[in-house]
C-alpha cells in the first residue's frame, strides 16, 4: 500500500510538470491553430539559463527571475519574428516549422553549455518529507505548489479578466475579434509569452529533482503535447487533469511493469488514446474554425 | 518506363554518370564510405518523400523503419545463421508489416496528430530495441554482423550495391509518380475532398505510400547492419528522423529528385561540420543540430516548396522569356524586312 502511495506521489510530480507543458500548449494553440513543438525547449532554457546565471554568481532568486524572462523574451521573438511571418502556412508546414525551431534551440544549448548535466540547488532544504512511509523530497512540494500557483493564474486570467475574454475571442473568430478593436497578432504573441514563463517556471522547479541538461525538453515537451492530446486539445482543464494521470500511470508502470519501459509506457497510452478516441478524453473543445 | 526515360533522360544520364564516376574521382575509402552512407539515406527520404510529399502526410519516425530493418536482418543472420539476403528480404517485409499496422491504426489522424502518433512510435520502438536485450542485444548493441556477399564485400562494391539499390528505388518512385497511382497521389495532396469525390480510394492510397515508405527505409536500414557490422539503437531515435526530415523538406518536399538531391547536400554538409569541428577547437555540441534546425525554418519561411521545385520554376521562367524574346526579335526582323520590300 505504501509502495502504490509512493509511486502515486513520485506520478504527481511529474504529472504536475506535464500540466505545464499541457496547458502551454493549449495557451498557444486556442489563439493561434499552432501547436509549437518547441515547448519543451522553454523548459529546459528555464532550467540551463538558471545554471548559467548562477554560475555568474548572481543570487538564485534574481537568476531564476532573469532566466524567465529571457525564455519569455525568446517566446515572443519567436512568435513575432518567425511563426507570424508563415500565417498561411499548412499545419505541416507549421509542423516543420516549430520542429526546426526547437531543433534549433536544441543544437544552440549543447554548443554553449555542452552535453553535460548540471545539478541546481533545491529552492529550500535538500531533507525529504515523509507522510506515513510515503518520502518525498521537498522540491516536490514546490513543484506543486508552482504548478498549482500557475494554473490558477492562467484560470483567472482567461475567465475573469478582460484580457482572457479577447484572447478568447481570438480563438473564437479572428476576424470579429479584429472587428472589435482586438489585434489577433498582439494576442497570439501574448500566449507565446505566457507559454515561455510558465515553461521557464517548470524548467526551474523541476531542474533541482531530475538534472537538467541541453535534450532534456524533446521528452518533457513531447508528454506535455501528449496529455494536451490526452485530455482532449483546446480544453486545458481537461489537459492539466489528463497530465496528472499521465504522470501517475507512467510511475506505476516504471515502479510495477519495468523502469526502462518508463517513456514507452506514456507512449503506448498516447497511441491506444489516439487509436480508439483521436478527440481525448474529455473532448476538444472545438473553438472556431481552422483547427486541424 | 520509355516515356520516363524520354522526359528524364538528361538528368537521369547525369545522375547514372556520376553516380558511377563519383568512387573514382575520390579515390579515398572515407569518401567511399561517406558515398555508402548517403546512399543508405537516400533510399530513406526517397519513401519518405512518397508519404509527405505525394499523400501530403508527415512521418517523424522514419528512423524506426529504418532500425527495424536494420536489426530484423542483424538478428536473422546472427542468431539463426541465415544468408543475408534472405535477411534483406526480411527486412524489407518486417518494417512493411510495421508499417501496414501502424498505418492502419492511424488512418483517420491528420497534421499534429499524425506528427505525434509517429513521434511516439519512433520512441516505443528505440525503446523497445534498446530494452528487447536478449534478441537485441539492448544498449550495448551487436557485433560481428556479416557483410552482404556481393563481389568479395570491398568497400567498392558495397558502394556500387548500395546505389543500385538508390537507382532501383529512384525508378520506382518516379515510374510511381507519372503513372495514375501518381496523379491520384497529386490529387490527394491538392484537395483530399476533391480526390474522394473522383473516385480516389483517399485512404488506401495514403496506407499504400506509408507501407512503401516503410519497407524503402527497412531495406536501408538492412543494408546498414550489413554494411557497418556493429548495431546499437543510438542512430534510430529522433535525431536521424528529423535528419530524413531536413533532407526532404531541403530538397522539396514534392519532388523524388529533391528528396535525392537534399539527402547528398545534407550528407556533404555533415560532413563539412566534421571537418569543421576539426579545424576549430571550440566546436562542442551538436553544430549539425544547429544547421539542421535552422535549415528547417528558413526553408519553411523563405523557400516552402524546397530547392528543385524552386530551381526548376526559375529554369522554366527562363525559358519562356527567352522564347518570347525570340518571338518578339523574329516579329521585328519581319518587319524590318517587309519595310525594305517595300
Amino acid at each position: 500500500m505504501t509502495e502504490l502511495l509512493q509511486y502515486v506521489a513520485n506520478g504527481l510530480v511529474s504529472g504536475g510538470i506535464y500540466a505545464i507543458v499541457a496547458v502551454g500548449f493549449i495557451t498557444i494553440y486556442n489563439v493561434s491553430k499552432v501547436i509549437n513543438l518547441a515547448q519543451g525547449e522553454f523548459l529546459m532554457l528555464g532550467g540551463m539559463v538558471t545554471v548559467a546565471l548562477i554560475g555568474m554568481n548572481l543570487p538564485y532568486g534574481l537568476a531564476a527571475l532573469l532566466a524567465i524572462l529571457a525564455v519569455t523574451a525568446i517566446g515572443i521573438i519567436m512568435q513575432k519574428y518567425v511563426i507570424d511571418y508563415v500565417k498561411k502556412a499548412s499545419p505541416i508546414s507549421l509542423i516543420i516549422l516549430t520542429i526546426g525551431i526547437s531543433t534549433l534551440i536544441r543544437g544552440i544549448a549543447s554548443f554553449i553549455w555542452g552535453k553535460d548535466a548540471f545539478a541546481l540547488e533545491p529552492i529550500t532544504s535538500n531533507e525529504p518529507l515523509s507522510f506515513g512511509g510515503v518520502t518525498i523530497a521537498t522540491q516536490s512540494v514546490w513543484i506543486l505548489a508552482a504548478v498549482l500557483i500557475i494554473l490558477f493564474l492562467l484560470w483567472y486570467l482567461m475567465e475573469k479578466t478582460i484580457l482572457g475574454k479577447k484572447i478568447n475571442a481570438c480563438s473564437v473568430n479572428p476576424m470579429a475579434a479584429r472587428l472589435m478593436g482586438i489585434s489577433p497578432t498582439k494576442m497570439s504573441m501574448l500566449a507565446f509569452a505566457i507559454s515561455g514563463a510558465t515553461g521557464a517556471v517548470a524548467g526551474i522547479v523541476i531542474a533541482p529533482l531530475s538534472v537538467t541538461s541541453y535534450d532534456i525538453g524533446v521528452l518533457l515537451g513531447i508528454k506535455g503535447f501528449s496529455a494536451a492530446i490526452l485530455g482532449g486539445l483546446g480544453n486545458p482543464l481537461g489537459a492539466a487533469v489528463a497530465a496528472f494521470l499521465l504522470g501517475i500511470v507512467e510511475s506505476l508502470g516504471a515502479g510495477y511493469v519495468s523502469s526502462g519501459m518508463k517513456d514507452a509506457i506514456a507512449f503506448l497510452v498516447l497511441i491506444g488514446m489516439l487509436l480508439v478516441k483521436p478527440s481525448g478524453l474529455f473532448g476538444e473543445r472545438s473553438v472556431g474554425k481552422g483547427g486541424l | 518506363m520509355k516515356q520516363l526515360l524520354q522526359k528524364w533522360g538528361k538528368g537521369f544520364g547525369i545522375y547514372v554518370a556520376l553516380m558511377i564516376v563519383f568512387p573514382f574521382v575520390m579515390p579515398d575509402e572515407y569518401y567511399r564510405s561517406v558515398g555508402i552512407i548517403i546512399g543508405l539515406h537516400a533510399i530513406v527520404t526517397i519513401g519518405l518523400c512518397l508519404v509527405m510529399g505525394l499523400a501530403g502526410q508527415i512521418s517523424l519516425g522514419q528512423a524506426a523503419f529504418w532500425g527495424i530493418g536494420a536489426y530484423t536482418s542483424a538478428v536473422l543472420t546472427t542468431k539463426y545463421g541465415l544468408s543475408p539476403f534472405v535477411g534483406l528480404i526480411a527486412s524489407a517485409i518486417v518494417p512493411g508489416l510495421f508499417a501496414f499496422i501502424l498505418g492502419r491504426a492511424i488512418a483517420g489522424l491528420q497534421g499534429y496528430y499524425l506528427a505525434m502518433a509517429t513521434l511516439a512510435f519512433g520512441y516505443i520502438v528505440q525503446i523497445g530495441i534498446t530494452e528487447w536485450e536478449p534478441v537485441t542485444g539492448g544498449a550495448s548493441g551487436m557485433i560481428s554482423i556479416p557483410q552482404v556477399p556481393f563481389f568479395g564485400g570491398s568497400e567498392l562494391s558495397m558502394y556500387y550495391l548500395i546505389w543500385a539499390v538508390v537507382t532501383c528505388v529512384l525508378l520506382f518512385s518516379l515510374n510511381l509518380l507519372h503513372s495514375r497511382v501518381g496523379r491520384a497521389f497529386r490529387a490527394i495532396h491538392k484537395s483530399e475532398i476533391a480526390a474522394t469525390s473522383m473516385g480516389i480510394d483517399v485512404s488506401k492510397f495514403k496506407l499504400n505510400a506509408f507501407v512503401v515508405s516503410g519497407m524503402f527505409a527497412g531495406i536501408s536500414g538492412g543494408l546498414y547492419a550489413h554494411y557497418m557490422g556493429i548495431l546499437d539503437p543510438q542512430p534510430f531515435g529522433l535525431h536521424e528522423s528529423i535528419k530524413f526530415l531536413t533532407m526532404v523538406v531541403i530538397g522539396g518536399m514534392t519532388s523524388i529528385w529533391g528528396a535525392l538531391i537534399g539527402t547528398v547536400l545534407i550528407g556533404f554538409i555533415s560532413e563539412g561540420l566534421i571537418l569543421l569541428s576539426e579545424v576549430i577547437p571550440g566546436l562542442q555540441g551538436d553544430v549539425d543540430t544547429i544547421v539542421f534546425g535552422g535549415i528547417l525554418v528558413l526553408i519553411v519561411m523563405f523557400m516552402p516548396e524546397g530547392l528543385v521545385p524552386r530551381i526548376r520554376s526559375v529554369y522554366e521562367k527562363a525559358q519562356a522569356k527567352k522564347a518570347k524574346e525570340a518571338a518578339v526579335k523574329a516579329q521585328s526582323g519581319e518587319r524590318v524586312e517587309r519595310k525594305a520590300a517595300t
